[in-house]
């Protein structure tokens, strides 16, 4: 410790001034949001059942997202479409994979547009409070330095964020915020999926952008919740990975 | 890079404890050396024990901050601004705290960075990146030691009573052998069964999650992970099963199968012996001791499932035919990965026997232009085949975009067959004919088939080359004896007898070559192109030598009519074009095959050439629209040329069935079939709730159809000759659909469906009276009406019930006759019941019933009561053995039965089949795994 307040001291002596970085306060970021899907079969019990389906699907699919944001209003949607050769077949997909969601930091409150296989719906809610753990760890994302932030939602799903602070909007991907800066990373290993930014174009983003999903028939995270649960009873892990993947 | 973070973290410790109304805290951010005020940095307050953030707020433009509204606590307080290290300073909150942290002096990063990469230098040392590895070997164990013992002796490692291995101090959450699970995620599994000298290295790491490993991006999930990798030599195990089953009489099951696998390799073998239907391995028992399933997919995503040749020997392990069996069948299946898995081979042999006895009866009519003839046939069978098959597979992905794929596969097999047939053949004014016929035959067969397949994807997306070759040859020969006496009688009177005595040579040989070159090119986003070329050379042979019984008593007198002997040479050119569409909502595909065919017919029997050449077309079209997920509409076409067989063209007579006689037509056409598909079906996943329904609609120019005529007069009564000959105007269309619900409060859940089919076939009705041919065409309708209901309720562990009806209504008229009609009502019930019960005990029973209803021809009692029950008790450790006690058709109403229409002919018959027996069985199932010891 004695050597470490020498180092600090020499360094103050070597301090030369720097002009304060740029933070932003509006703008475009572009996800790309991963899952691994032959990870997802890794619980099936029939091997060669599993081995076949892993040939005829890739292993990763990628979907790109949009957030636009300025001030405490974010809105995430879907982004260009990606064309790939080996489709992922609709039953392996699972529901909620084109989520619109518009969060008021502000009041605390979001609307998101999901499919949830046949019925689209429209879900209002306050904003999930995440106990977020703050760790001194860092990484270089889409050219922001993030810290890293780790957290339990839902009882058991474990949450990886990596959050910049230049990004003053403290916003990010699916319903996942409340980290002093914008989440640019975030992976979820139960879901073997992560949503990473690879870019940010800083443009004006207007009011009229920044809205609420229209569509859809309006329900509240609990409701939705006790829809889905006696239709996922019977269908063993699937079921529990279904339920996360449409509430998180 | 963890760890130079950490340490560029600068703490700064201050512990304050002031009383003042709402907690709150407050402060000034500054630049240490420039003095210069911060705006936009985050101070966070942080919980002191896991560092949960409880609130943050940024600086002003002046570097003012202040945090209000503060639960009590102890809390670190975390100031950050980029580039600048990290600055925390611990408070203590109480209800009423006010705190001030002055001016708080931030460092940029860059200036501490030179002095800090030394420390960490000295910290790598000890460790090989994140991992610690120990070898094995370097801690002695006795001898059968399991790895749990080897543990305790490694530092840094500690056991507890309940074998929970903690490493530096944290638990250890998995423990993985060779990087992968070990029979499920409990820790202790591997450590306490698998043996320490199986080990060669023990390495303690932080896992990170399956999601950082694909990315290379660590998301930070960390658990603490054992892995032990295993010398070479000692990666195996086995598992496998023992099942007994008898009735103490002649009815009995024993199967044994085991898989060992060491390392890459997995051996397996099988052995079956059964009279009560089963001849090989069944669905599940295929995918862990057998060769690989044959599960295919398409382009779209869809599965389909492949079944072999769809005999005996090849139809799942049970049999599906007529009489009853004994059978048996033994096999063994190897498999081998190498060079990093990328190649792969994997090859096995089967052996099987099947004997089956059995008779049956035949009631048919034959609906002629003023007349009709009924035919009662009796018949007794007895038969034996053997059959050794091989197979062999061999993968080879060369790189990322090149693979090889080689398969054989052949058999050597033998049968033998006797059948003896009583008819008696009776028409409307009382001419009669009786016939006792036997026939037998006896012979080998053989078959071998190899392919290759080559694939290449290029770099572009979409675009990909692929080149097949493939190879098949089949041999049949056998010997057989034909017997049959054929009396006609003209109401009583005996007119005339008709008797063959003759020996039968048959032997066929097919021989084909087959090579397609197909390309795919992406033409512009989600559309591409498809184009293929194939030839195919097929050489085959077909003799068929009948031997009259001469006075010597010996069969060496050919009989030139019912002989023959040919061979064909066949050239098929082929080019195909598909244009294909794949979007997000519509797929969409068309094109088709040309295909030109030149035929070859050498009759060497007489020496003559025959040559033909067909054109044949094959245009198909398909489009999918998906609504969502779970709901779909699919219309497809396709149309195709039809050229007719070497059986139909064939002018030659045979006699197998000297009452029923076939006549070869070398002036057949092709016919050209099209064919219409259109179905929709949705399922609603929330409201549990589905629809399905379908039409599809086919008719055929052209339509290879039959002229068959039946001798109303003269000597001969009631014999009857066909011919294929060329006719338009047959169709065939169905459609149907269902709906399923489930009432939620009861959980309960309903199908319910409806099927309709129409089939109008044309053919040519001749009859034959005293050499005055006259011929009718004819038209027969055949329609058919049902409805189907189920329900079932199902508790996962508790019980499982079901029943299903199925009832229908069919008309059949024919225009050459339009007196005789065949209506009738068929319906079918279907129950199954099982019910978990405590102590281990489960009993499930099933109740099959058929009702049919009686027609003028078909008066017999037609219907079918089949009850199997079965009670079952699990034993032994985790439910490796099972013991039960099986009852079949408990009632003794089984027979086998079947009930055809076609043009105007109906006809019923009913075979003999396995009835009444009671089973006891018991099973164990058995497993080993790697290193030794006996799992749980």
């Amino acid at each position: 410790m004695k050597l470490f307040i020498t180092t600090l001291i020499s360094a103050f002596i070597f301090f030369k001034a720097s002009s304060q970085p740029q933070f932003i306060l509006k703008g475009k970021i572009e996800f790309e949001k991963k899952t691994n899907l032959h990870r997802q079969l890794d619980f099936e019990e029939d091997e060669s059942w599993r081995n076949m389906i892993k040939k005829s699907m890739p292993q990763i699919k990628t979907s790109y997202f949009d957030m636009y944001f300025n001030g405490n209003k974010t809105v995430y949607m879907p982004g260009r479409e990606v064309v790939s050769v080996q489709k992922v077949p609709e039953w392996f997909d699972g529901p909620a994979n084109d989520n619109t969601v518009f969060t008021d930091l502000d009041q605390q409150m979001f609307s998101s547009q999901k499919t949830v296989f046949e019925d689209v719906f429209n879900i209002q809610d306050t904003v999930r409070k995440i106990q977020w753990k703050i760790t001194p760890d860092t990484r270089t994302i889409a050219g922001f330095e993030c810290r890293k932030a780790t957290s339990v939602v839902m009882d058991s799903i474990f949450v990886v964020a990596f959050y910049t602070e230049q990004i003053v909007t403290p916003g990010g991907p699916e319903s996942f915020a409340g980290l002093p800066g914008m989440i640019l990373g975030l992976a979820i290993p139960r879901l073997n999926t992560t949503w990473f930014a690879t870019k940010l174009e800083m443009i004006d983003v207007k009011e009229t952008t920044l809205v609420p999903p229209k569509k859809g028939k309006k329900t509240n995270i609990e409701n939705l919740k006790g829809q889905l649960k006696p239709v996922m009873k019977n269908w063993g892990k699937w079921g529990d990975k279904n339920i996360w993947q449409i509430l998180i | 890079m963890r760890k130079i973070l950490t340490l560029l973290t600068i703490f700064v410790f201050y512990t304050l404890v002031v009383s003042a109304q709402k907690a709150s805290i407050k402060g000034m951010i500054t630049d240490t050396l420039n003095k210069q005020n911060l705006s936009n940095a985050v101070v966070s307050l942080l919980k002191a024990k896991d560092s949960v953030l409880i609130k943050f707020v940024r600086s002003d433009k002046n570097g003012n901050f202040e945090l209000k509204s503060l639960p009590p606590g102890k809390f670190v307080l975390m100031v950050t601004f980029p580039a600048y290290a990290d600055y925390m300073y611990q408070v203590n909150l109480t209800d009423t705290t006010t705190e001030n942290t002055g001016t708080v002096k931030m460092t940029l990063k860059s200036k501490l960075l030179e002095e800090v990469l030394v420390r960490q230098k000295i910290a790598a040392v000890r460790l090989k990146g994140d991992t610690i590895e120990y070898r094995a070997d370097s801690f002695k164990v006795r001898e059968g030691a399991s790895v749990e013992e080897m543990l305790r002796k490694m530092p840094g490692l500690q056991v507890d009573k309940d074998g929970n291995v903690t490493a530096q101090g944290e638990k250890i959450e998995k423990v993985l052998v060779d990087g992968e699970e070990f029979f499920g995620d409990d820790p202790t599994m591997a450590t306490k069964n698998i043996q320490a000298d199986a080990v060669d290295k023990v390495q303690v790491f932080d896992k990170k999650s399956d999601q950082a490993v694909f990315s290379g991006i660590d998301d930070g999930t960390k658990s603490k992970t054992l892995n032990l990798t295993l010398k070479e030599d000692k990666k195996k195990g086995y598992f496998g099963k023992v099942e007994l089953g008898t009735d103490f009489n002649n009815r009995w099951n024993n199967n044994v199968m085991a898989n060992s696998f060491k390392a890459k390799r997995k051996l397996s073998v099988y052995g079956i012996m059964s009279s009560t239907g089963k001849t090989g391995l069944n669905w599940q028992e295929s995918s862990k001791y057998g060769e690989n399933n044959n599960i295919e997919y398409n382009e779209d995503g869809g599965f389909y499932f492949s079944s072999g040749g769809g005999d005996e020997f090849d139809s799942y392990g049970s049999f599906g035919g007529q009489g009853l069996p004994t059978s048996w069948s033994g096999g063994a299946q190897y498999s081998r990965k190498f060079n990093g898995d990328k190649q792969n081979f994997n090859g096995s042999y089967r052996y099987n026997k099947l004997n089956t006895i059995g008779g049956g009866s035949t009631v048919s009519q034959s609906i002629l232009p003023g007349n009709v003839f009924f035919n009662r046939e009796t018949r007794n069978a007895e038969s034996t085949k053997q059959r050794n098959a091989f197979n062999g597979t061999y993968d080879w992905q060369i790189d990322s975009f090149t693979s090889v794929k080689i398969k054989a596969n052949g058999y050597i097999g033998s049968q033998r067959s006797v059948t003896s047939y009583a008819s008696e053949s009776t028409d409307n004014f009382g001419n009669n004919v009786k016939s006792l016929r036997t026939t037998s035959a006896e012979g080998d067969n053989s078959s071998i088939n190899s392919n290759l397949l080559l694939r290449h994807r290029f770099k572009k997306a979409g675009r990909t080359i692929s080149l097949a070759f493939d190879e098949q040859s089949r041999t049949t020969s056998t010997t057989g004896f034909l017997n049959s006496v054929n009396q006609f009688y003209d109401k009583t009177l005996l007119r005339n007898v008709d008797t063959v005595d003759q020996k039968k040579i048959n032997e066929i040989i097919n021989a084909g070559y087959y090579t397609r070159l197909a390309y795919t090119e992406p033409i512009v986003k989600n559309v591409f192109l498809e184009l293929s070329y194939g030839i195919r050379i097929s050489n085959s042979e077909s003799k068929k030598l009948s031997y009259d019984r001469n006075i010597a008593n010996k069969y060496e007198n050919l009989n030139d009519s019912f002989s023959n002997n040919y061979k064909y040479y066949v050239l098929t050119n082929s080019g195909g074009m598909v244009w294909r569409y794949n979007g997000k909502k519509i797929t969409t595909s068309f094109g088709g095959d040309i295909a030109q065919a030149d035929f070859k017919q050498t009759d060497v029997l007489r020496q003559t050439d025959v040559k033909y050449n067909y054109t044949n077309l094959f245009p198909k079209a398909n489009f999918i629209y998906k609504f969502n997920a779970n709901s779909r509409f699919n219309i497809n076409y396709n149309g195709n040329t039809r050229q007719p067989t070497i059986e139909q063209i064939q002018p030659i007579r045979d006699n197998t069935n000297t009452l029923n006689i076939a006549i070869g037509n070398p002036n057949l056409k092709q016919e050209f079939r099209h064919q219409f598909n259109i179905n929709f079906n949705s399922y609603k996943v929330l409201k549990q709730r589905g629809f399905y329904t379908y039409a599809s609609f086919s008719t055929t120019t052209n339509s290879i159809s039959t002229n068959e005529t039946t001798v109303i007069g003269g000597s001969s009564v009631g014999t009857r000759t066909y011919q294929y000959v060329n006719l338009n105007g047959n169709y065939n269309g169905n459609t149907g659909g269902g709906y399923n619900f489930k009432i939620k409060k009861i959980d309960l859940s309903f199908n319910m469906g409806f099927n309709a089919s129409v089939f109008r076939n044309n053919n040519i009705v001749s009859t034959l009276n005293n050499n005055v041919l006259s011929s009718l065409k004819n038209r027969t309708d055949n329609n058919s009406f049902g409805i189907n209901f189920g329900t079932y309720k199902y508790k996962e562990k508790k019980y499982d019930i079901n029943y299903y009806t199925q009832i229908s209504y069919n008309t059949s008229t024919s225009t050459v006759n339009q007196s005789v009609k065949t209506n009738y009502l068929t319906h079918n019930h279907n129950i199954y019941l099982n019910v978990t019960l405590p102590h281990r005990f489960e009993v499930n029973t099933n109740v099959e019933a058929s009702f049919r209803q009686k027609t003028n021809l078909f008066s017999g009692n037609n219907n079918v009561i089949i009850w199997n029950a079965y009670i079952g008790r699990k034993m032994f450790k985790n439910d490796k053995g099972l013991i039960s006690i099986r009852a079949n058709d408990i009632l003794d109403k089984n027979i086998g039965y079947s009930r055809y229409i076609n043009s105007n002919i109906i006809r019923e018959e009913s075979y003999q089949t396995l009835r009444r027996y009671f089973q006891l069985s018991f099973t164990w199932n058995f497993s080993k795994n790697p290193g030794g010891s006996t799992m749980p």
